[in-house]
């Protein structure tokens, strides 16, 4: 069965023909336009016409979706809004107004605003592991989705619009922005573009709050021009700087966006060449008409999906297509996994997953039905390289190459073996505090030792304690390590935990379902199932040979009852292969 | 004479630094091509080490060693300008921030350089761009391959294995190399290959790269062989290294560093960030700020510390940049936007410590406020090249002449 078209395909925006449709491009297009799938899945699109297969996944909204809402622990609470940019700020505010975070200073005693810097802390940690939470519910959401470009579509735009929950420090904020890239995420661009200008998540995440007239920050100004829209280089210092000003007194109060109207400089800017008493909306529209920004557009889409390189004579074509489409992000997203570019050999199995598409794609693969409780997904995924509601900067994850490192590849190896055999010293993340000095601190605090006492630091021995060391040694009106302590114990008292389930495999069931008689059928068939690029003819040999030392046999019949964990160690080593890190 | 520079003194060594002279830019043909073949009779094999710590997302240098005795300062910065009384003075016109005990240490024993004035022409303001242009050493234009990638390949045109390290979750443009694959990890314990006993055998055989046509596979047979050969090496390295000494609270990647020198690893090139954009504070910088330079402050005394511990001390030079510095004036948010000209750090033993480059103005500003770069940040790339590693054509790799510092002892 043709792997790919022909080397003449690249580049080639021809939509491909039933004639040209089989298995092995159906996978591939469930692979990118989505998180891969078992066999029968793959078998589902292949049955379709080409063009019958592309519309089913890009108009995903026939398809009911039927998966659960997120569920709210339910660890916020009014007081703490709006909550202060630092536990300096809380204190300070406690003691010019007597409160903060809605609980009153007490009036004298020990440490009087201890149960105010807790309490901020609390917010930190229950925020930080209910986005634990969230990132689960939508790893499920992957896994378990009959729409699975919808979930794609939001992990590409999470990258494009990337918000940081630890500094936002709100996960409702990150989940409301995750719902506008469901809603909006194969829509039209400006609708998409105006609602996360206006969104708490990215007002938050870059300061808007603060962008004033009369002394305009202009970090969200130039992120939306550089990073969201058009990429550098294609406008001045100055249009940033009126966009700015047009970007004045947007703000956010808790969860709604609101415009503070003395603080919006209603004057006229002049901005790419356009004057006028522009507001934030006008300037989006504006930036919407430069040509380069739907080449923009439209070029960030097609290296997600299909590769790095990019003609430029192909997102000139790629753009003018969005552009013509009134920025509407589906039909060019048709147009491309129908071309035979998409099919052709520059294309096919060149694409390095991303650690979210590594991890989805394998519990897919594996046929799970949701994302196993051990190893912790968001910790596997992040010593990875990604994870979910924290990317690095502002600018997202830097795809393809830049994925695997030789210490990342090595890591890819142990997360296969963590699905495959489940650590028996798992601790959960999102109970279990691994920092030293909150682990000692919770120790002398049981032994009764006094507060001042439990956290001293206890290094520092012949070469002296480390400046930072000293510094966070606070001891006055309140007690940082102590707050720092008790706020993760109140944290996991209010948030719900994760569910443990490791993952439910069964191979020798899959070897069985297969009919799979010997080993060389079994290496062959979960080389086919779960690789996009096979490795060499010699690994393939090599790995026969160790299921036939393993089995002391070839023979499957003989093997059936005793062949599982022999079989794992066949599935670690294909997913440890570097060829298994290929989309 | 290490650390008594008078104030006259700091002018007249930014004296290279006037005019057209300030860049120090004389172009010269690119060589790149066949750099690993014509250079290679003069490698360098003084054995030292080089350290570099980026700063990421533009550190504010003005609040990090403070100019008090200059008005203009507080004038510009009425809110957030640190008070005199709280700085660590370290002569009659500068303090470092107050929590940066290590910073004033070094400085004090004469072994930290600080560079003023850094900065290119044409500087640009968006994070991504500046720091492409600071890791490629190509302002304006940028380069497929990074210096630090770049000075391997000159230096070491035959690639042994593990001769450059990024420690880091991912590659640095920094150190793309064209003969070389660095090694990049992140975690030390986790750099290593949890395999069954009996997948040993099927574990030891990695494929070929030769012959392959993915592109995208053949990069990935490459990491799998410098995989394969660096992760026993670093494990070791990492379970032998036991410090008295305190790094802070973070540490940065530093004791890392210092556990691949003790276990000498071949390694001449290390490159390390403190990551994610921490340095950038448009908002409310005061304490993030004080505390981040704390912690980059510890991490690099400590650092210096601990490699005299070790006897290698003279060995080995940190250089600490950002991709620019901030605004002079600050914002209404008590805090600072992006800007140009920035100081640089080096340290380490053998630096002749004191100040380098000339001092900008806080009061002849640029258009946007910013201030005007007086050295341009190459001849800090070539002085550590040639000055420091040893290897003279450092315009080479720079692709220009670059006027050098005399740094070292």
């Amino acid at each position: 069965m043709q792997r790919t078209g022909p080397a003449g395909w690249q580049n080639d925006l021809t939509p491909i023909t039933p004639s040209d449709w089989n298995y092995e491009f159906a996978s591939h297009l469930l692979e990118r336009a989505g998180f891969g799938g078992a066999p029968e899945e793959i078998q589902t699109l292949a049955r379709l016409t080409p063009e019958a297969a592309v519309r089913r996944l890009v108009y995903f909204q026939n398809i009911p979706n039927d998966l659960p809402a997120f569920d709210h622990s339910g660890v916020h609470d009014p007081g703490l809004e709006p909550f202060p940019e630092s536990r300096p700020a809380v204190t300070k505010l406690a003691k010019e107004k007597g409160e903060a975070l809605g609980i009153k200073v007490k009036p004298g005693g020990d440490r009087p605003l201890q149960p105010i810097v807790n309490k901020f802390f609390y917010w930190l940690r229950a925020s930080v592991i209910e986005t634990q939470r969230v990132a689960y519910w939508w790893a499920n959401r992957m896994v378990a989705t009959r729409r699975p470009l919808e979930e794609k579509m939001a992990l590409f735009w999470h990258g494009h619009f990337a918000v940081n929950e630890a500094k936002v420090r709100d996960y409702r904020k990150t989940l409301g922005q995750l719902e506008l890239f469901h809603k909006h995420g194969t829509g039209n661009f400006r609708d998409l573009m105006v609602a996360v200008a206006k969104d708490p998540a990215m007002l938050s995440f870059l300061d808007a709050g603060v962008n004033v007239k009369g002394a305009p920050n202009e970090n969200f100004a130039r992120e939306i021009m550089e990073l969201f829209t058009m990429g550098v280089g294609n406008y001045s210092e100055k249009d940033i700087r009126e966009a700015a000003r047009a970007f004045t007194g947007w703000n956010y109060v808790d969860l709604t966006f609101v415009v503070n109207k003395d603080r919006h400089d209603s004057g006229p800017k002049t901005f790419l060449g356009s004057t006028g008493n522009f507001d934030g909306v006008d300037v989006i529209d504006i930036i919407l008409k430069q040509p380069v920004t739907a080449r923009f557009i439209a070029g960030k889409v097609y290296r997600f999906f299909v590769r790095q390189e990019l003609a430029p004579e192909m997102q000139e074509r790629l753009g003018a297509l969005i552009r013509n489409s009134d920025y509407k992000i589906a039909p060019l997203l048709e147009a491309i996994f129908l071309s035979r570019d998409f099919y052709s050999p520059a294309s096919v199995g060149t694409q390095i997953k991303s650690p979210i598409q590594l991890a989805i794609s394998t519990f897919k693969k594996l046929g799970l039905k949701e994302a196993p409780g051990v190893p912790d997904f968001n910790v596997a995924t992040g010593a990875l390289g990604q994870r979910l509601f924290s990317p690095p900067t502002v600018a997202g994850w830097a795809e393809g190459r830049a994925w695997v490192t030789p210490g990342l590849l090595l890591e890819r190896g142990n997360f296969a073996r963590d699905i495959l055999f489940p650590d028996i010293n798992f601790l959960p993340s999102d109970r279990y505090n691994g920092a030293a000095d909150i682990r000692t601190v919770a120790v002398k605090i049981r032994q009764g030792l006094d507060i001042s006492t439990a956290t001293m630091p206890d290094r520092g021995g012949e070469t002296g304690l480390a400046e930072s060391n000293m510094l966070a040694d606070r001891d006055e009106d309140f007690n940082t390590r102590y707050g720092s302590f008790r706020g993760w114990q109140m944290a996991i008292e209010k948030v719900k935990p994760i569910p443990r389930q490791a993952a439910r495999i069964d191979l020798s069931r899959m070897v069985a379902d297969a009919g799979l008689k010997n080993t060389t059928e079994v290496v062959d068939y979960f080389v086919r199932r779960f690789m996009r690029v096979a490795p060499a003819d010699e690994k393939r040999r090599i790995l026969t040979s160790f299921l036939d030392g393993e089995l002391r046999t070839s023979d499957i019949a003989v093997a059936k009852t005793y062949m599982e964990d022999s079989l794992r160690l066949l599935l670690h080593l294909i997913m440890s292969e570097p060829e298994y890190q290929l989309s | 004479m290490k650390s008594q520079f008078t104030r006259r003194e700091v002018l007249r060594a930014g004296l290279y630094g006037v005019g057209i002279g300030a860049a120090g830019i004389v172009p010269v043909p690119p060589l790149f091509a066949s750099t690993a073949q014509a250079l290679g009779a003069q490698i360098s094999n003084n054995g030292r080490i080089l350290v570099v710590l980026e700063l990421s997302g533009g550190n504010d240098g003005l609040n990090t060693l403070v100019p008090y005795a200059d008005d203009a300062y507080y004038r510009l910065r009425p809110k957030i300008g640190i008070r005199a009384g709280s700085l660590r003075k370290i002569d009659e016109h500068f303090g470092f921030s107050s929590g940066m005990a290590g910073f004033e240490r070094l400085y004090k024993e004469g072994t930290l350089a600080v560079v003023h004035g850094c900065g290119y022409e044409n500087p640009s303001f968006s994070h991504f761009t500046s720091m492409a242009y600071w890791h490629t050493a190509a302002p304006n234009r940028g380069d497929e391959y990074g210096w630090v990638g770049r000075a391997a390949d000159a230096i070491s045109p035959k690639a042994p294995p593990n001769f450059l390290v990024n420690i880091d979750t991912r590659q640095s443009l920094a150190v793309r190399s064209r003969v070389h694959t660095p090694l990049v990890f992140d975690d030390p314990n986790k750099f290593t290959r949890d395999g069954f006993y009996e997948e040993r055998d099927v574990f030891a055989r990695v494929a070929d790269p030769g012959g392959v046509e993915n592109p995208s596979r053949r990069y990935l047979l490459d990491i799998a062989r410098s995989a394969k050969s660096a992760s026993a090496l670093v494990k070791e390295a990492w379970a032998k290294y036991k410090s008295p000494v305190d790094y802070g609270i973070t540490g940065l990647d530093l004791p890392k560093v210092a556990a691949l020198i003790d276990a000498g690893l071949p390694a001449r090139l290390y490159y390390t960030s403190y990551r994610n954009n921490a340095f950038d504070t448009h908002v409310f910088q005061g304490d993030v700020h004080q505390r981040i330079l704390t912690y980059t402050s510890d991490a690099v005394s400590a650092f210096m510390q601990d490699l005299k511990r070790i006897g290698r001390a003279d060995d080995v030079a940190v250089m600490i940049f950002s991709e620019f510095g901030r605004r002079v004036p600050e914002n209404t948010s008590l805090g600072t936007d992006h800007g140009a000209a920035n100081l640089m750090f080096v340290a380490g033993g053998k630096v002749k410590g004191g100040h380098y480059g000339k001092i900008p103005s806080l009061t002849n500003l640029d258009a946007g406020d910013n201030l005007v770069y007086t050295t341009d940040f190459r001849r800090v790339y070539a002085t550590m090249i040639s000055g420091w590693l040893g290897f003279q054509d450092a315009p080479a790799i720079l692709n220009g002449k670059f006027e050098t510092f005399d740094m070292f002892v």
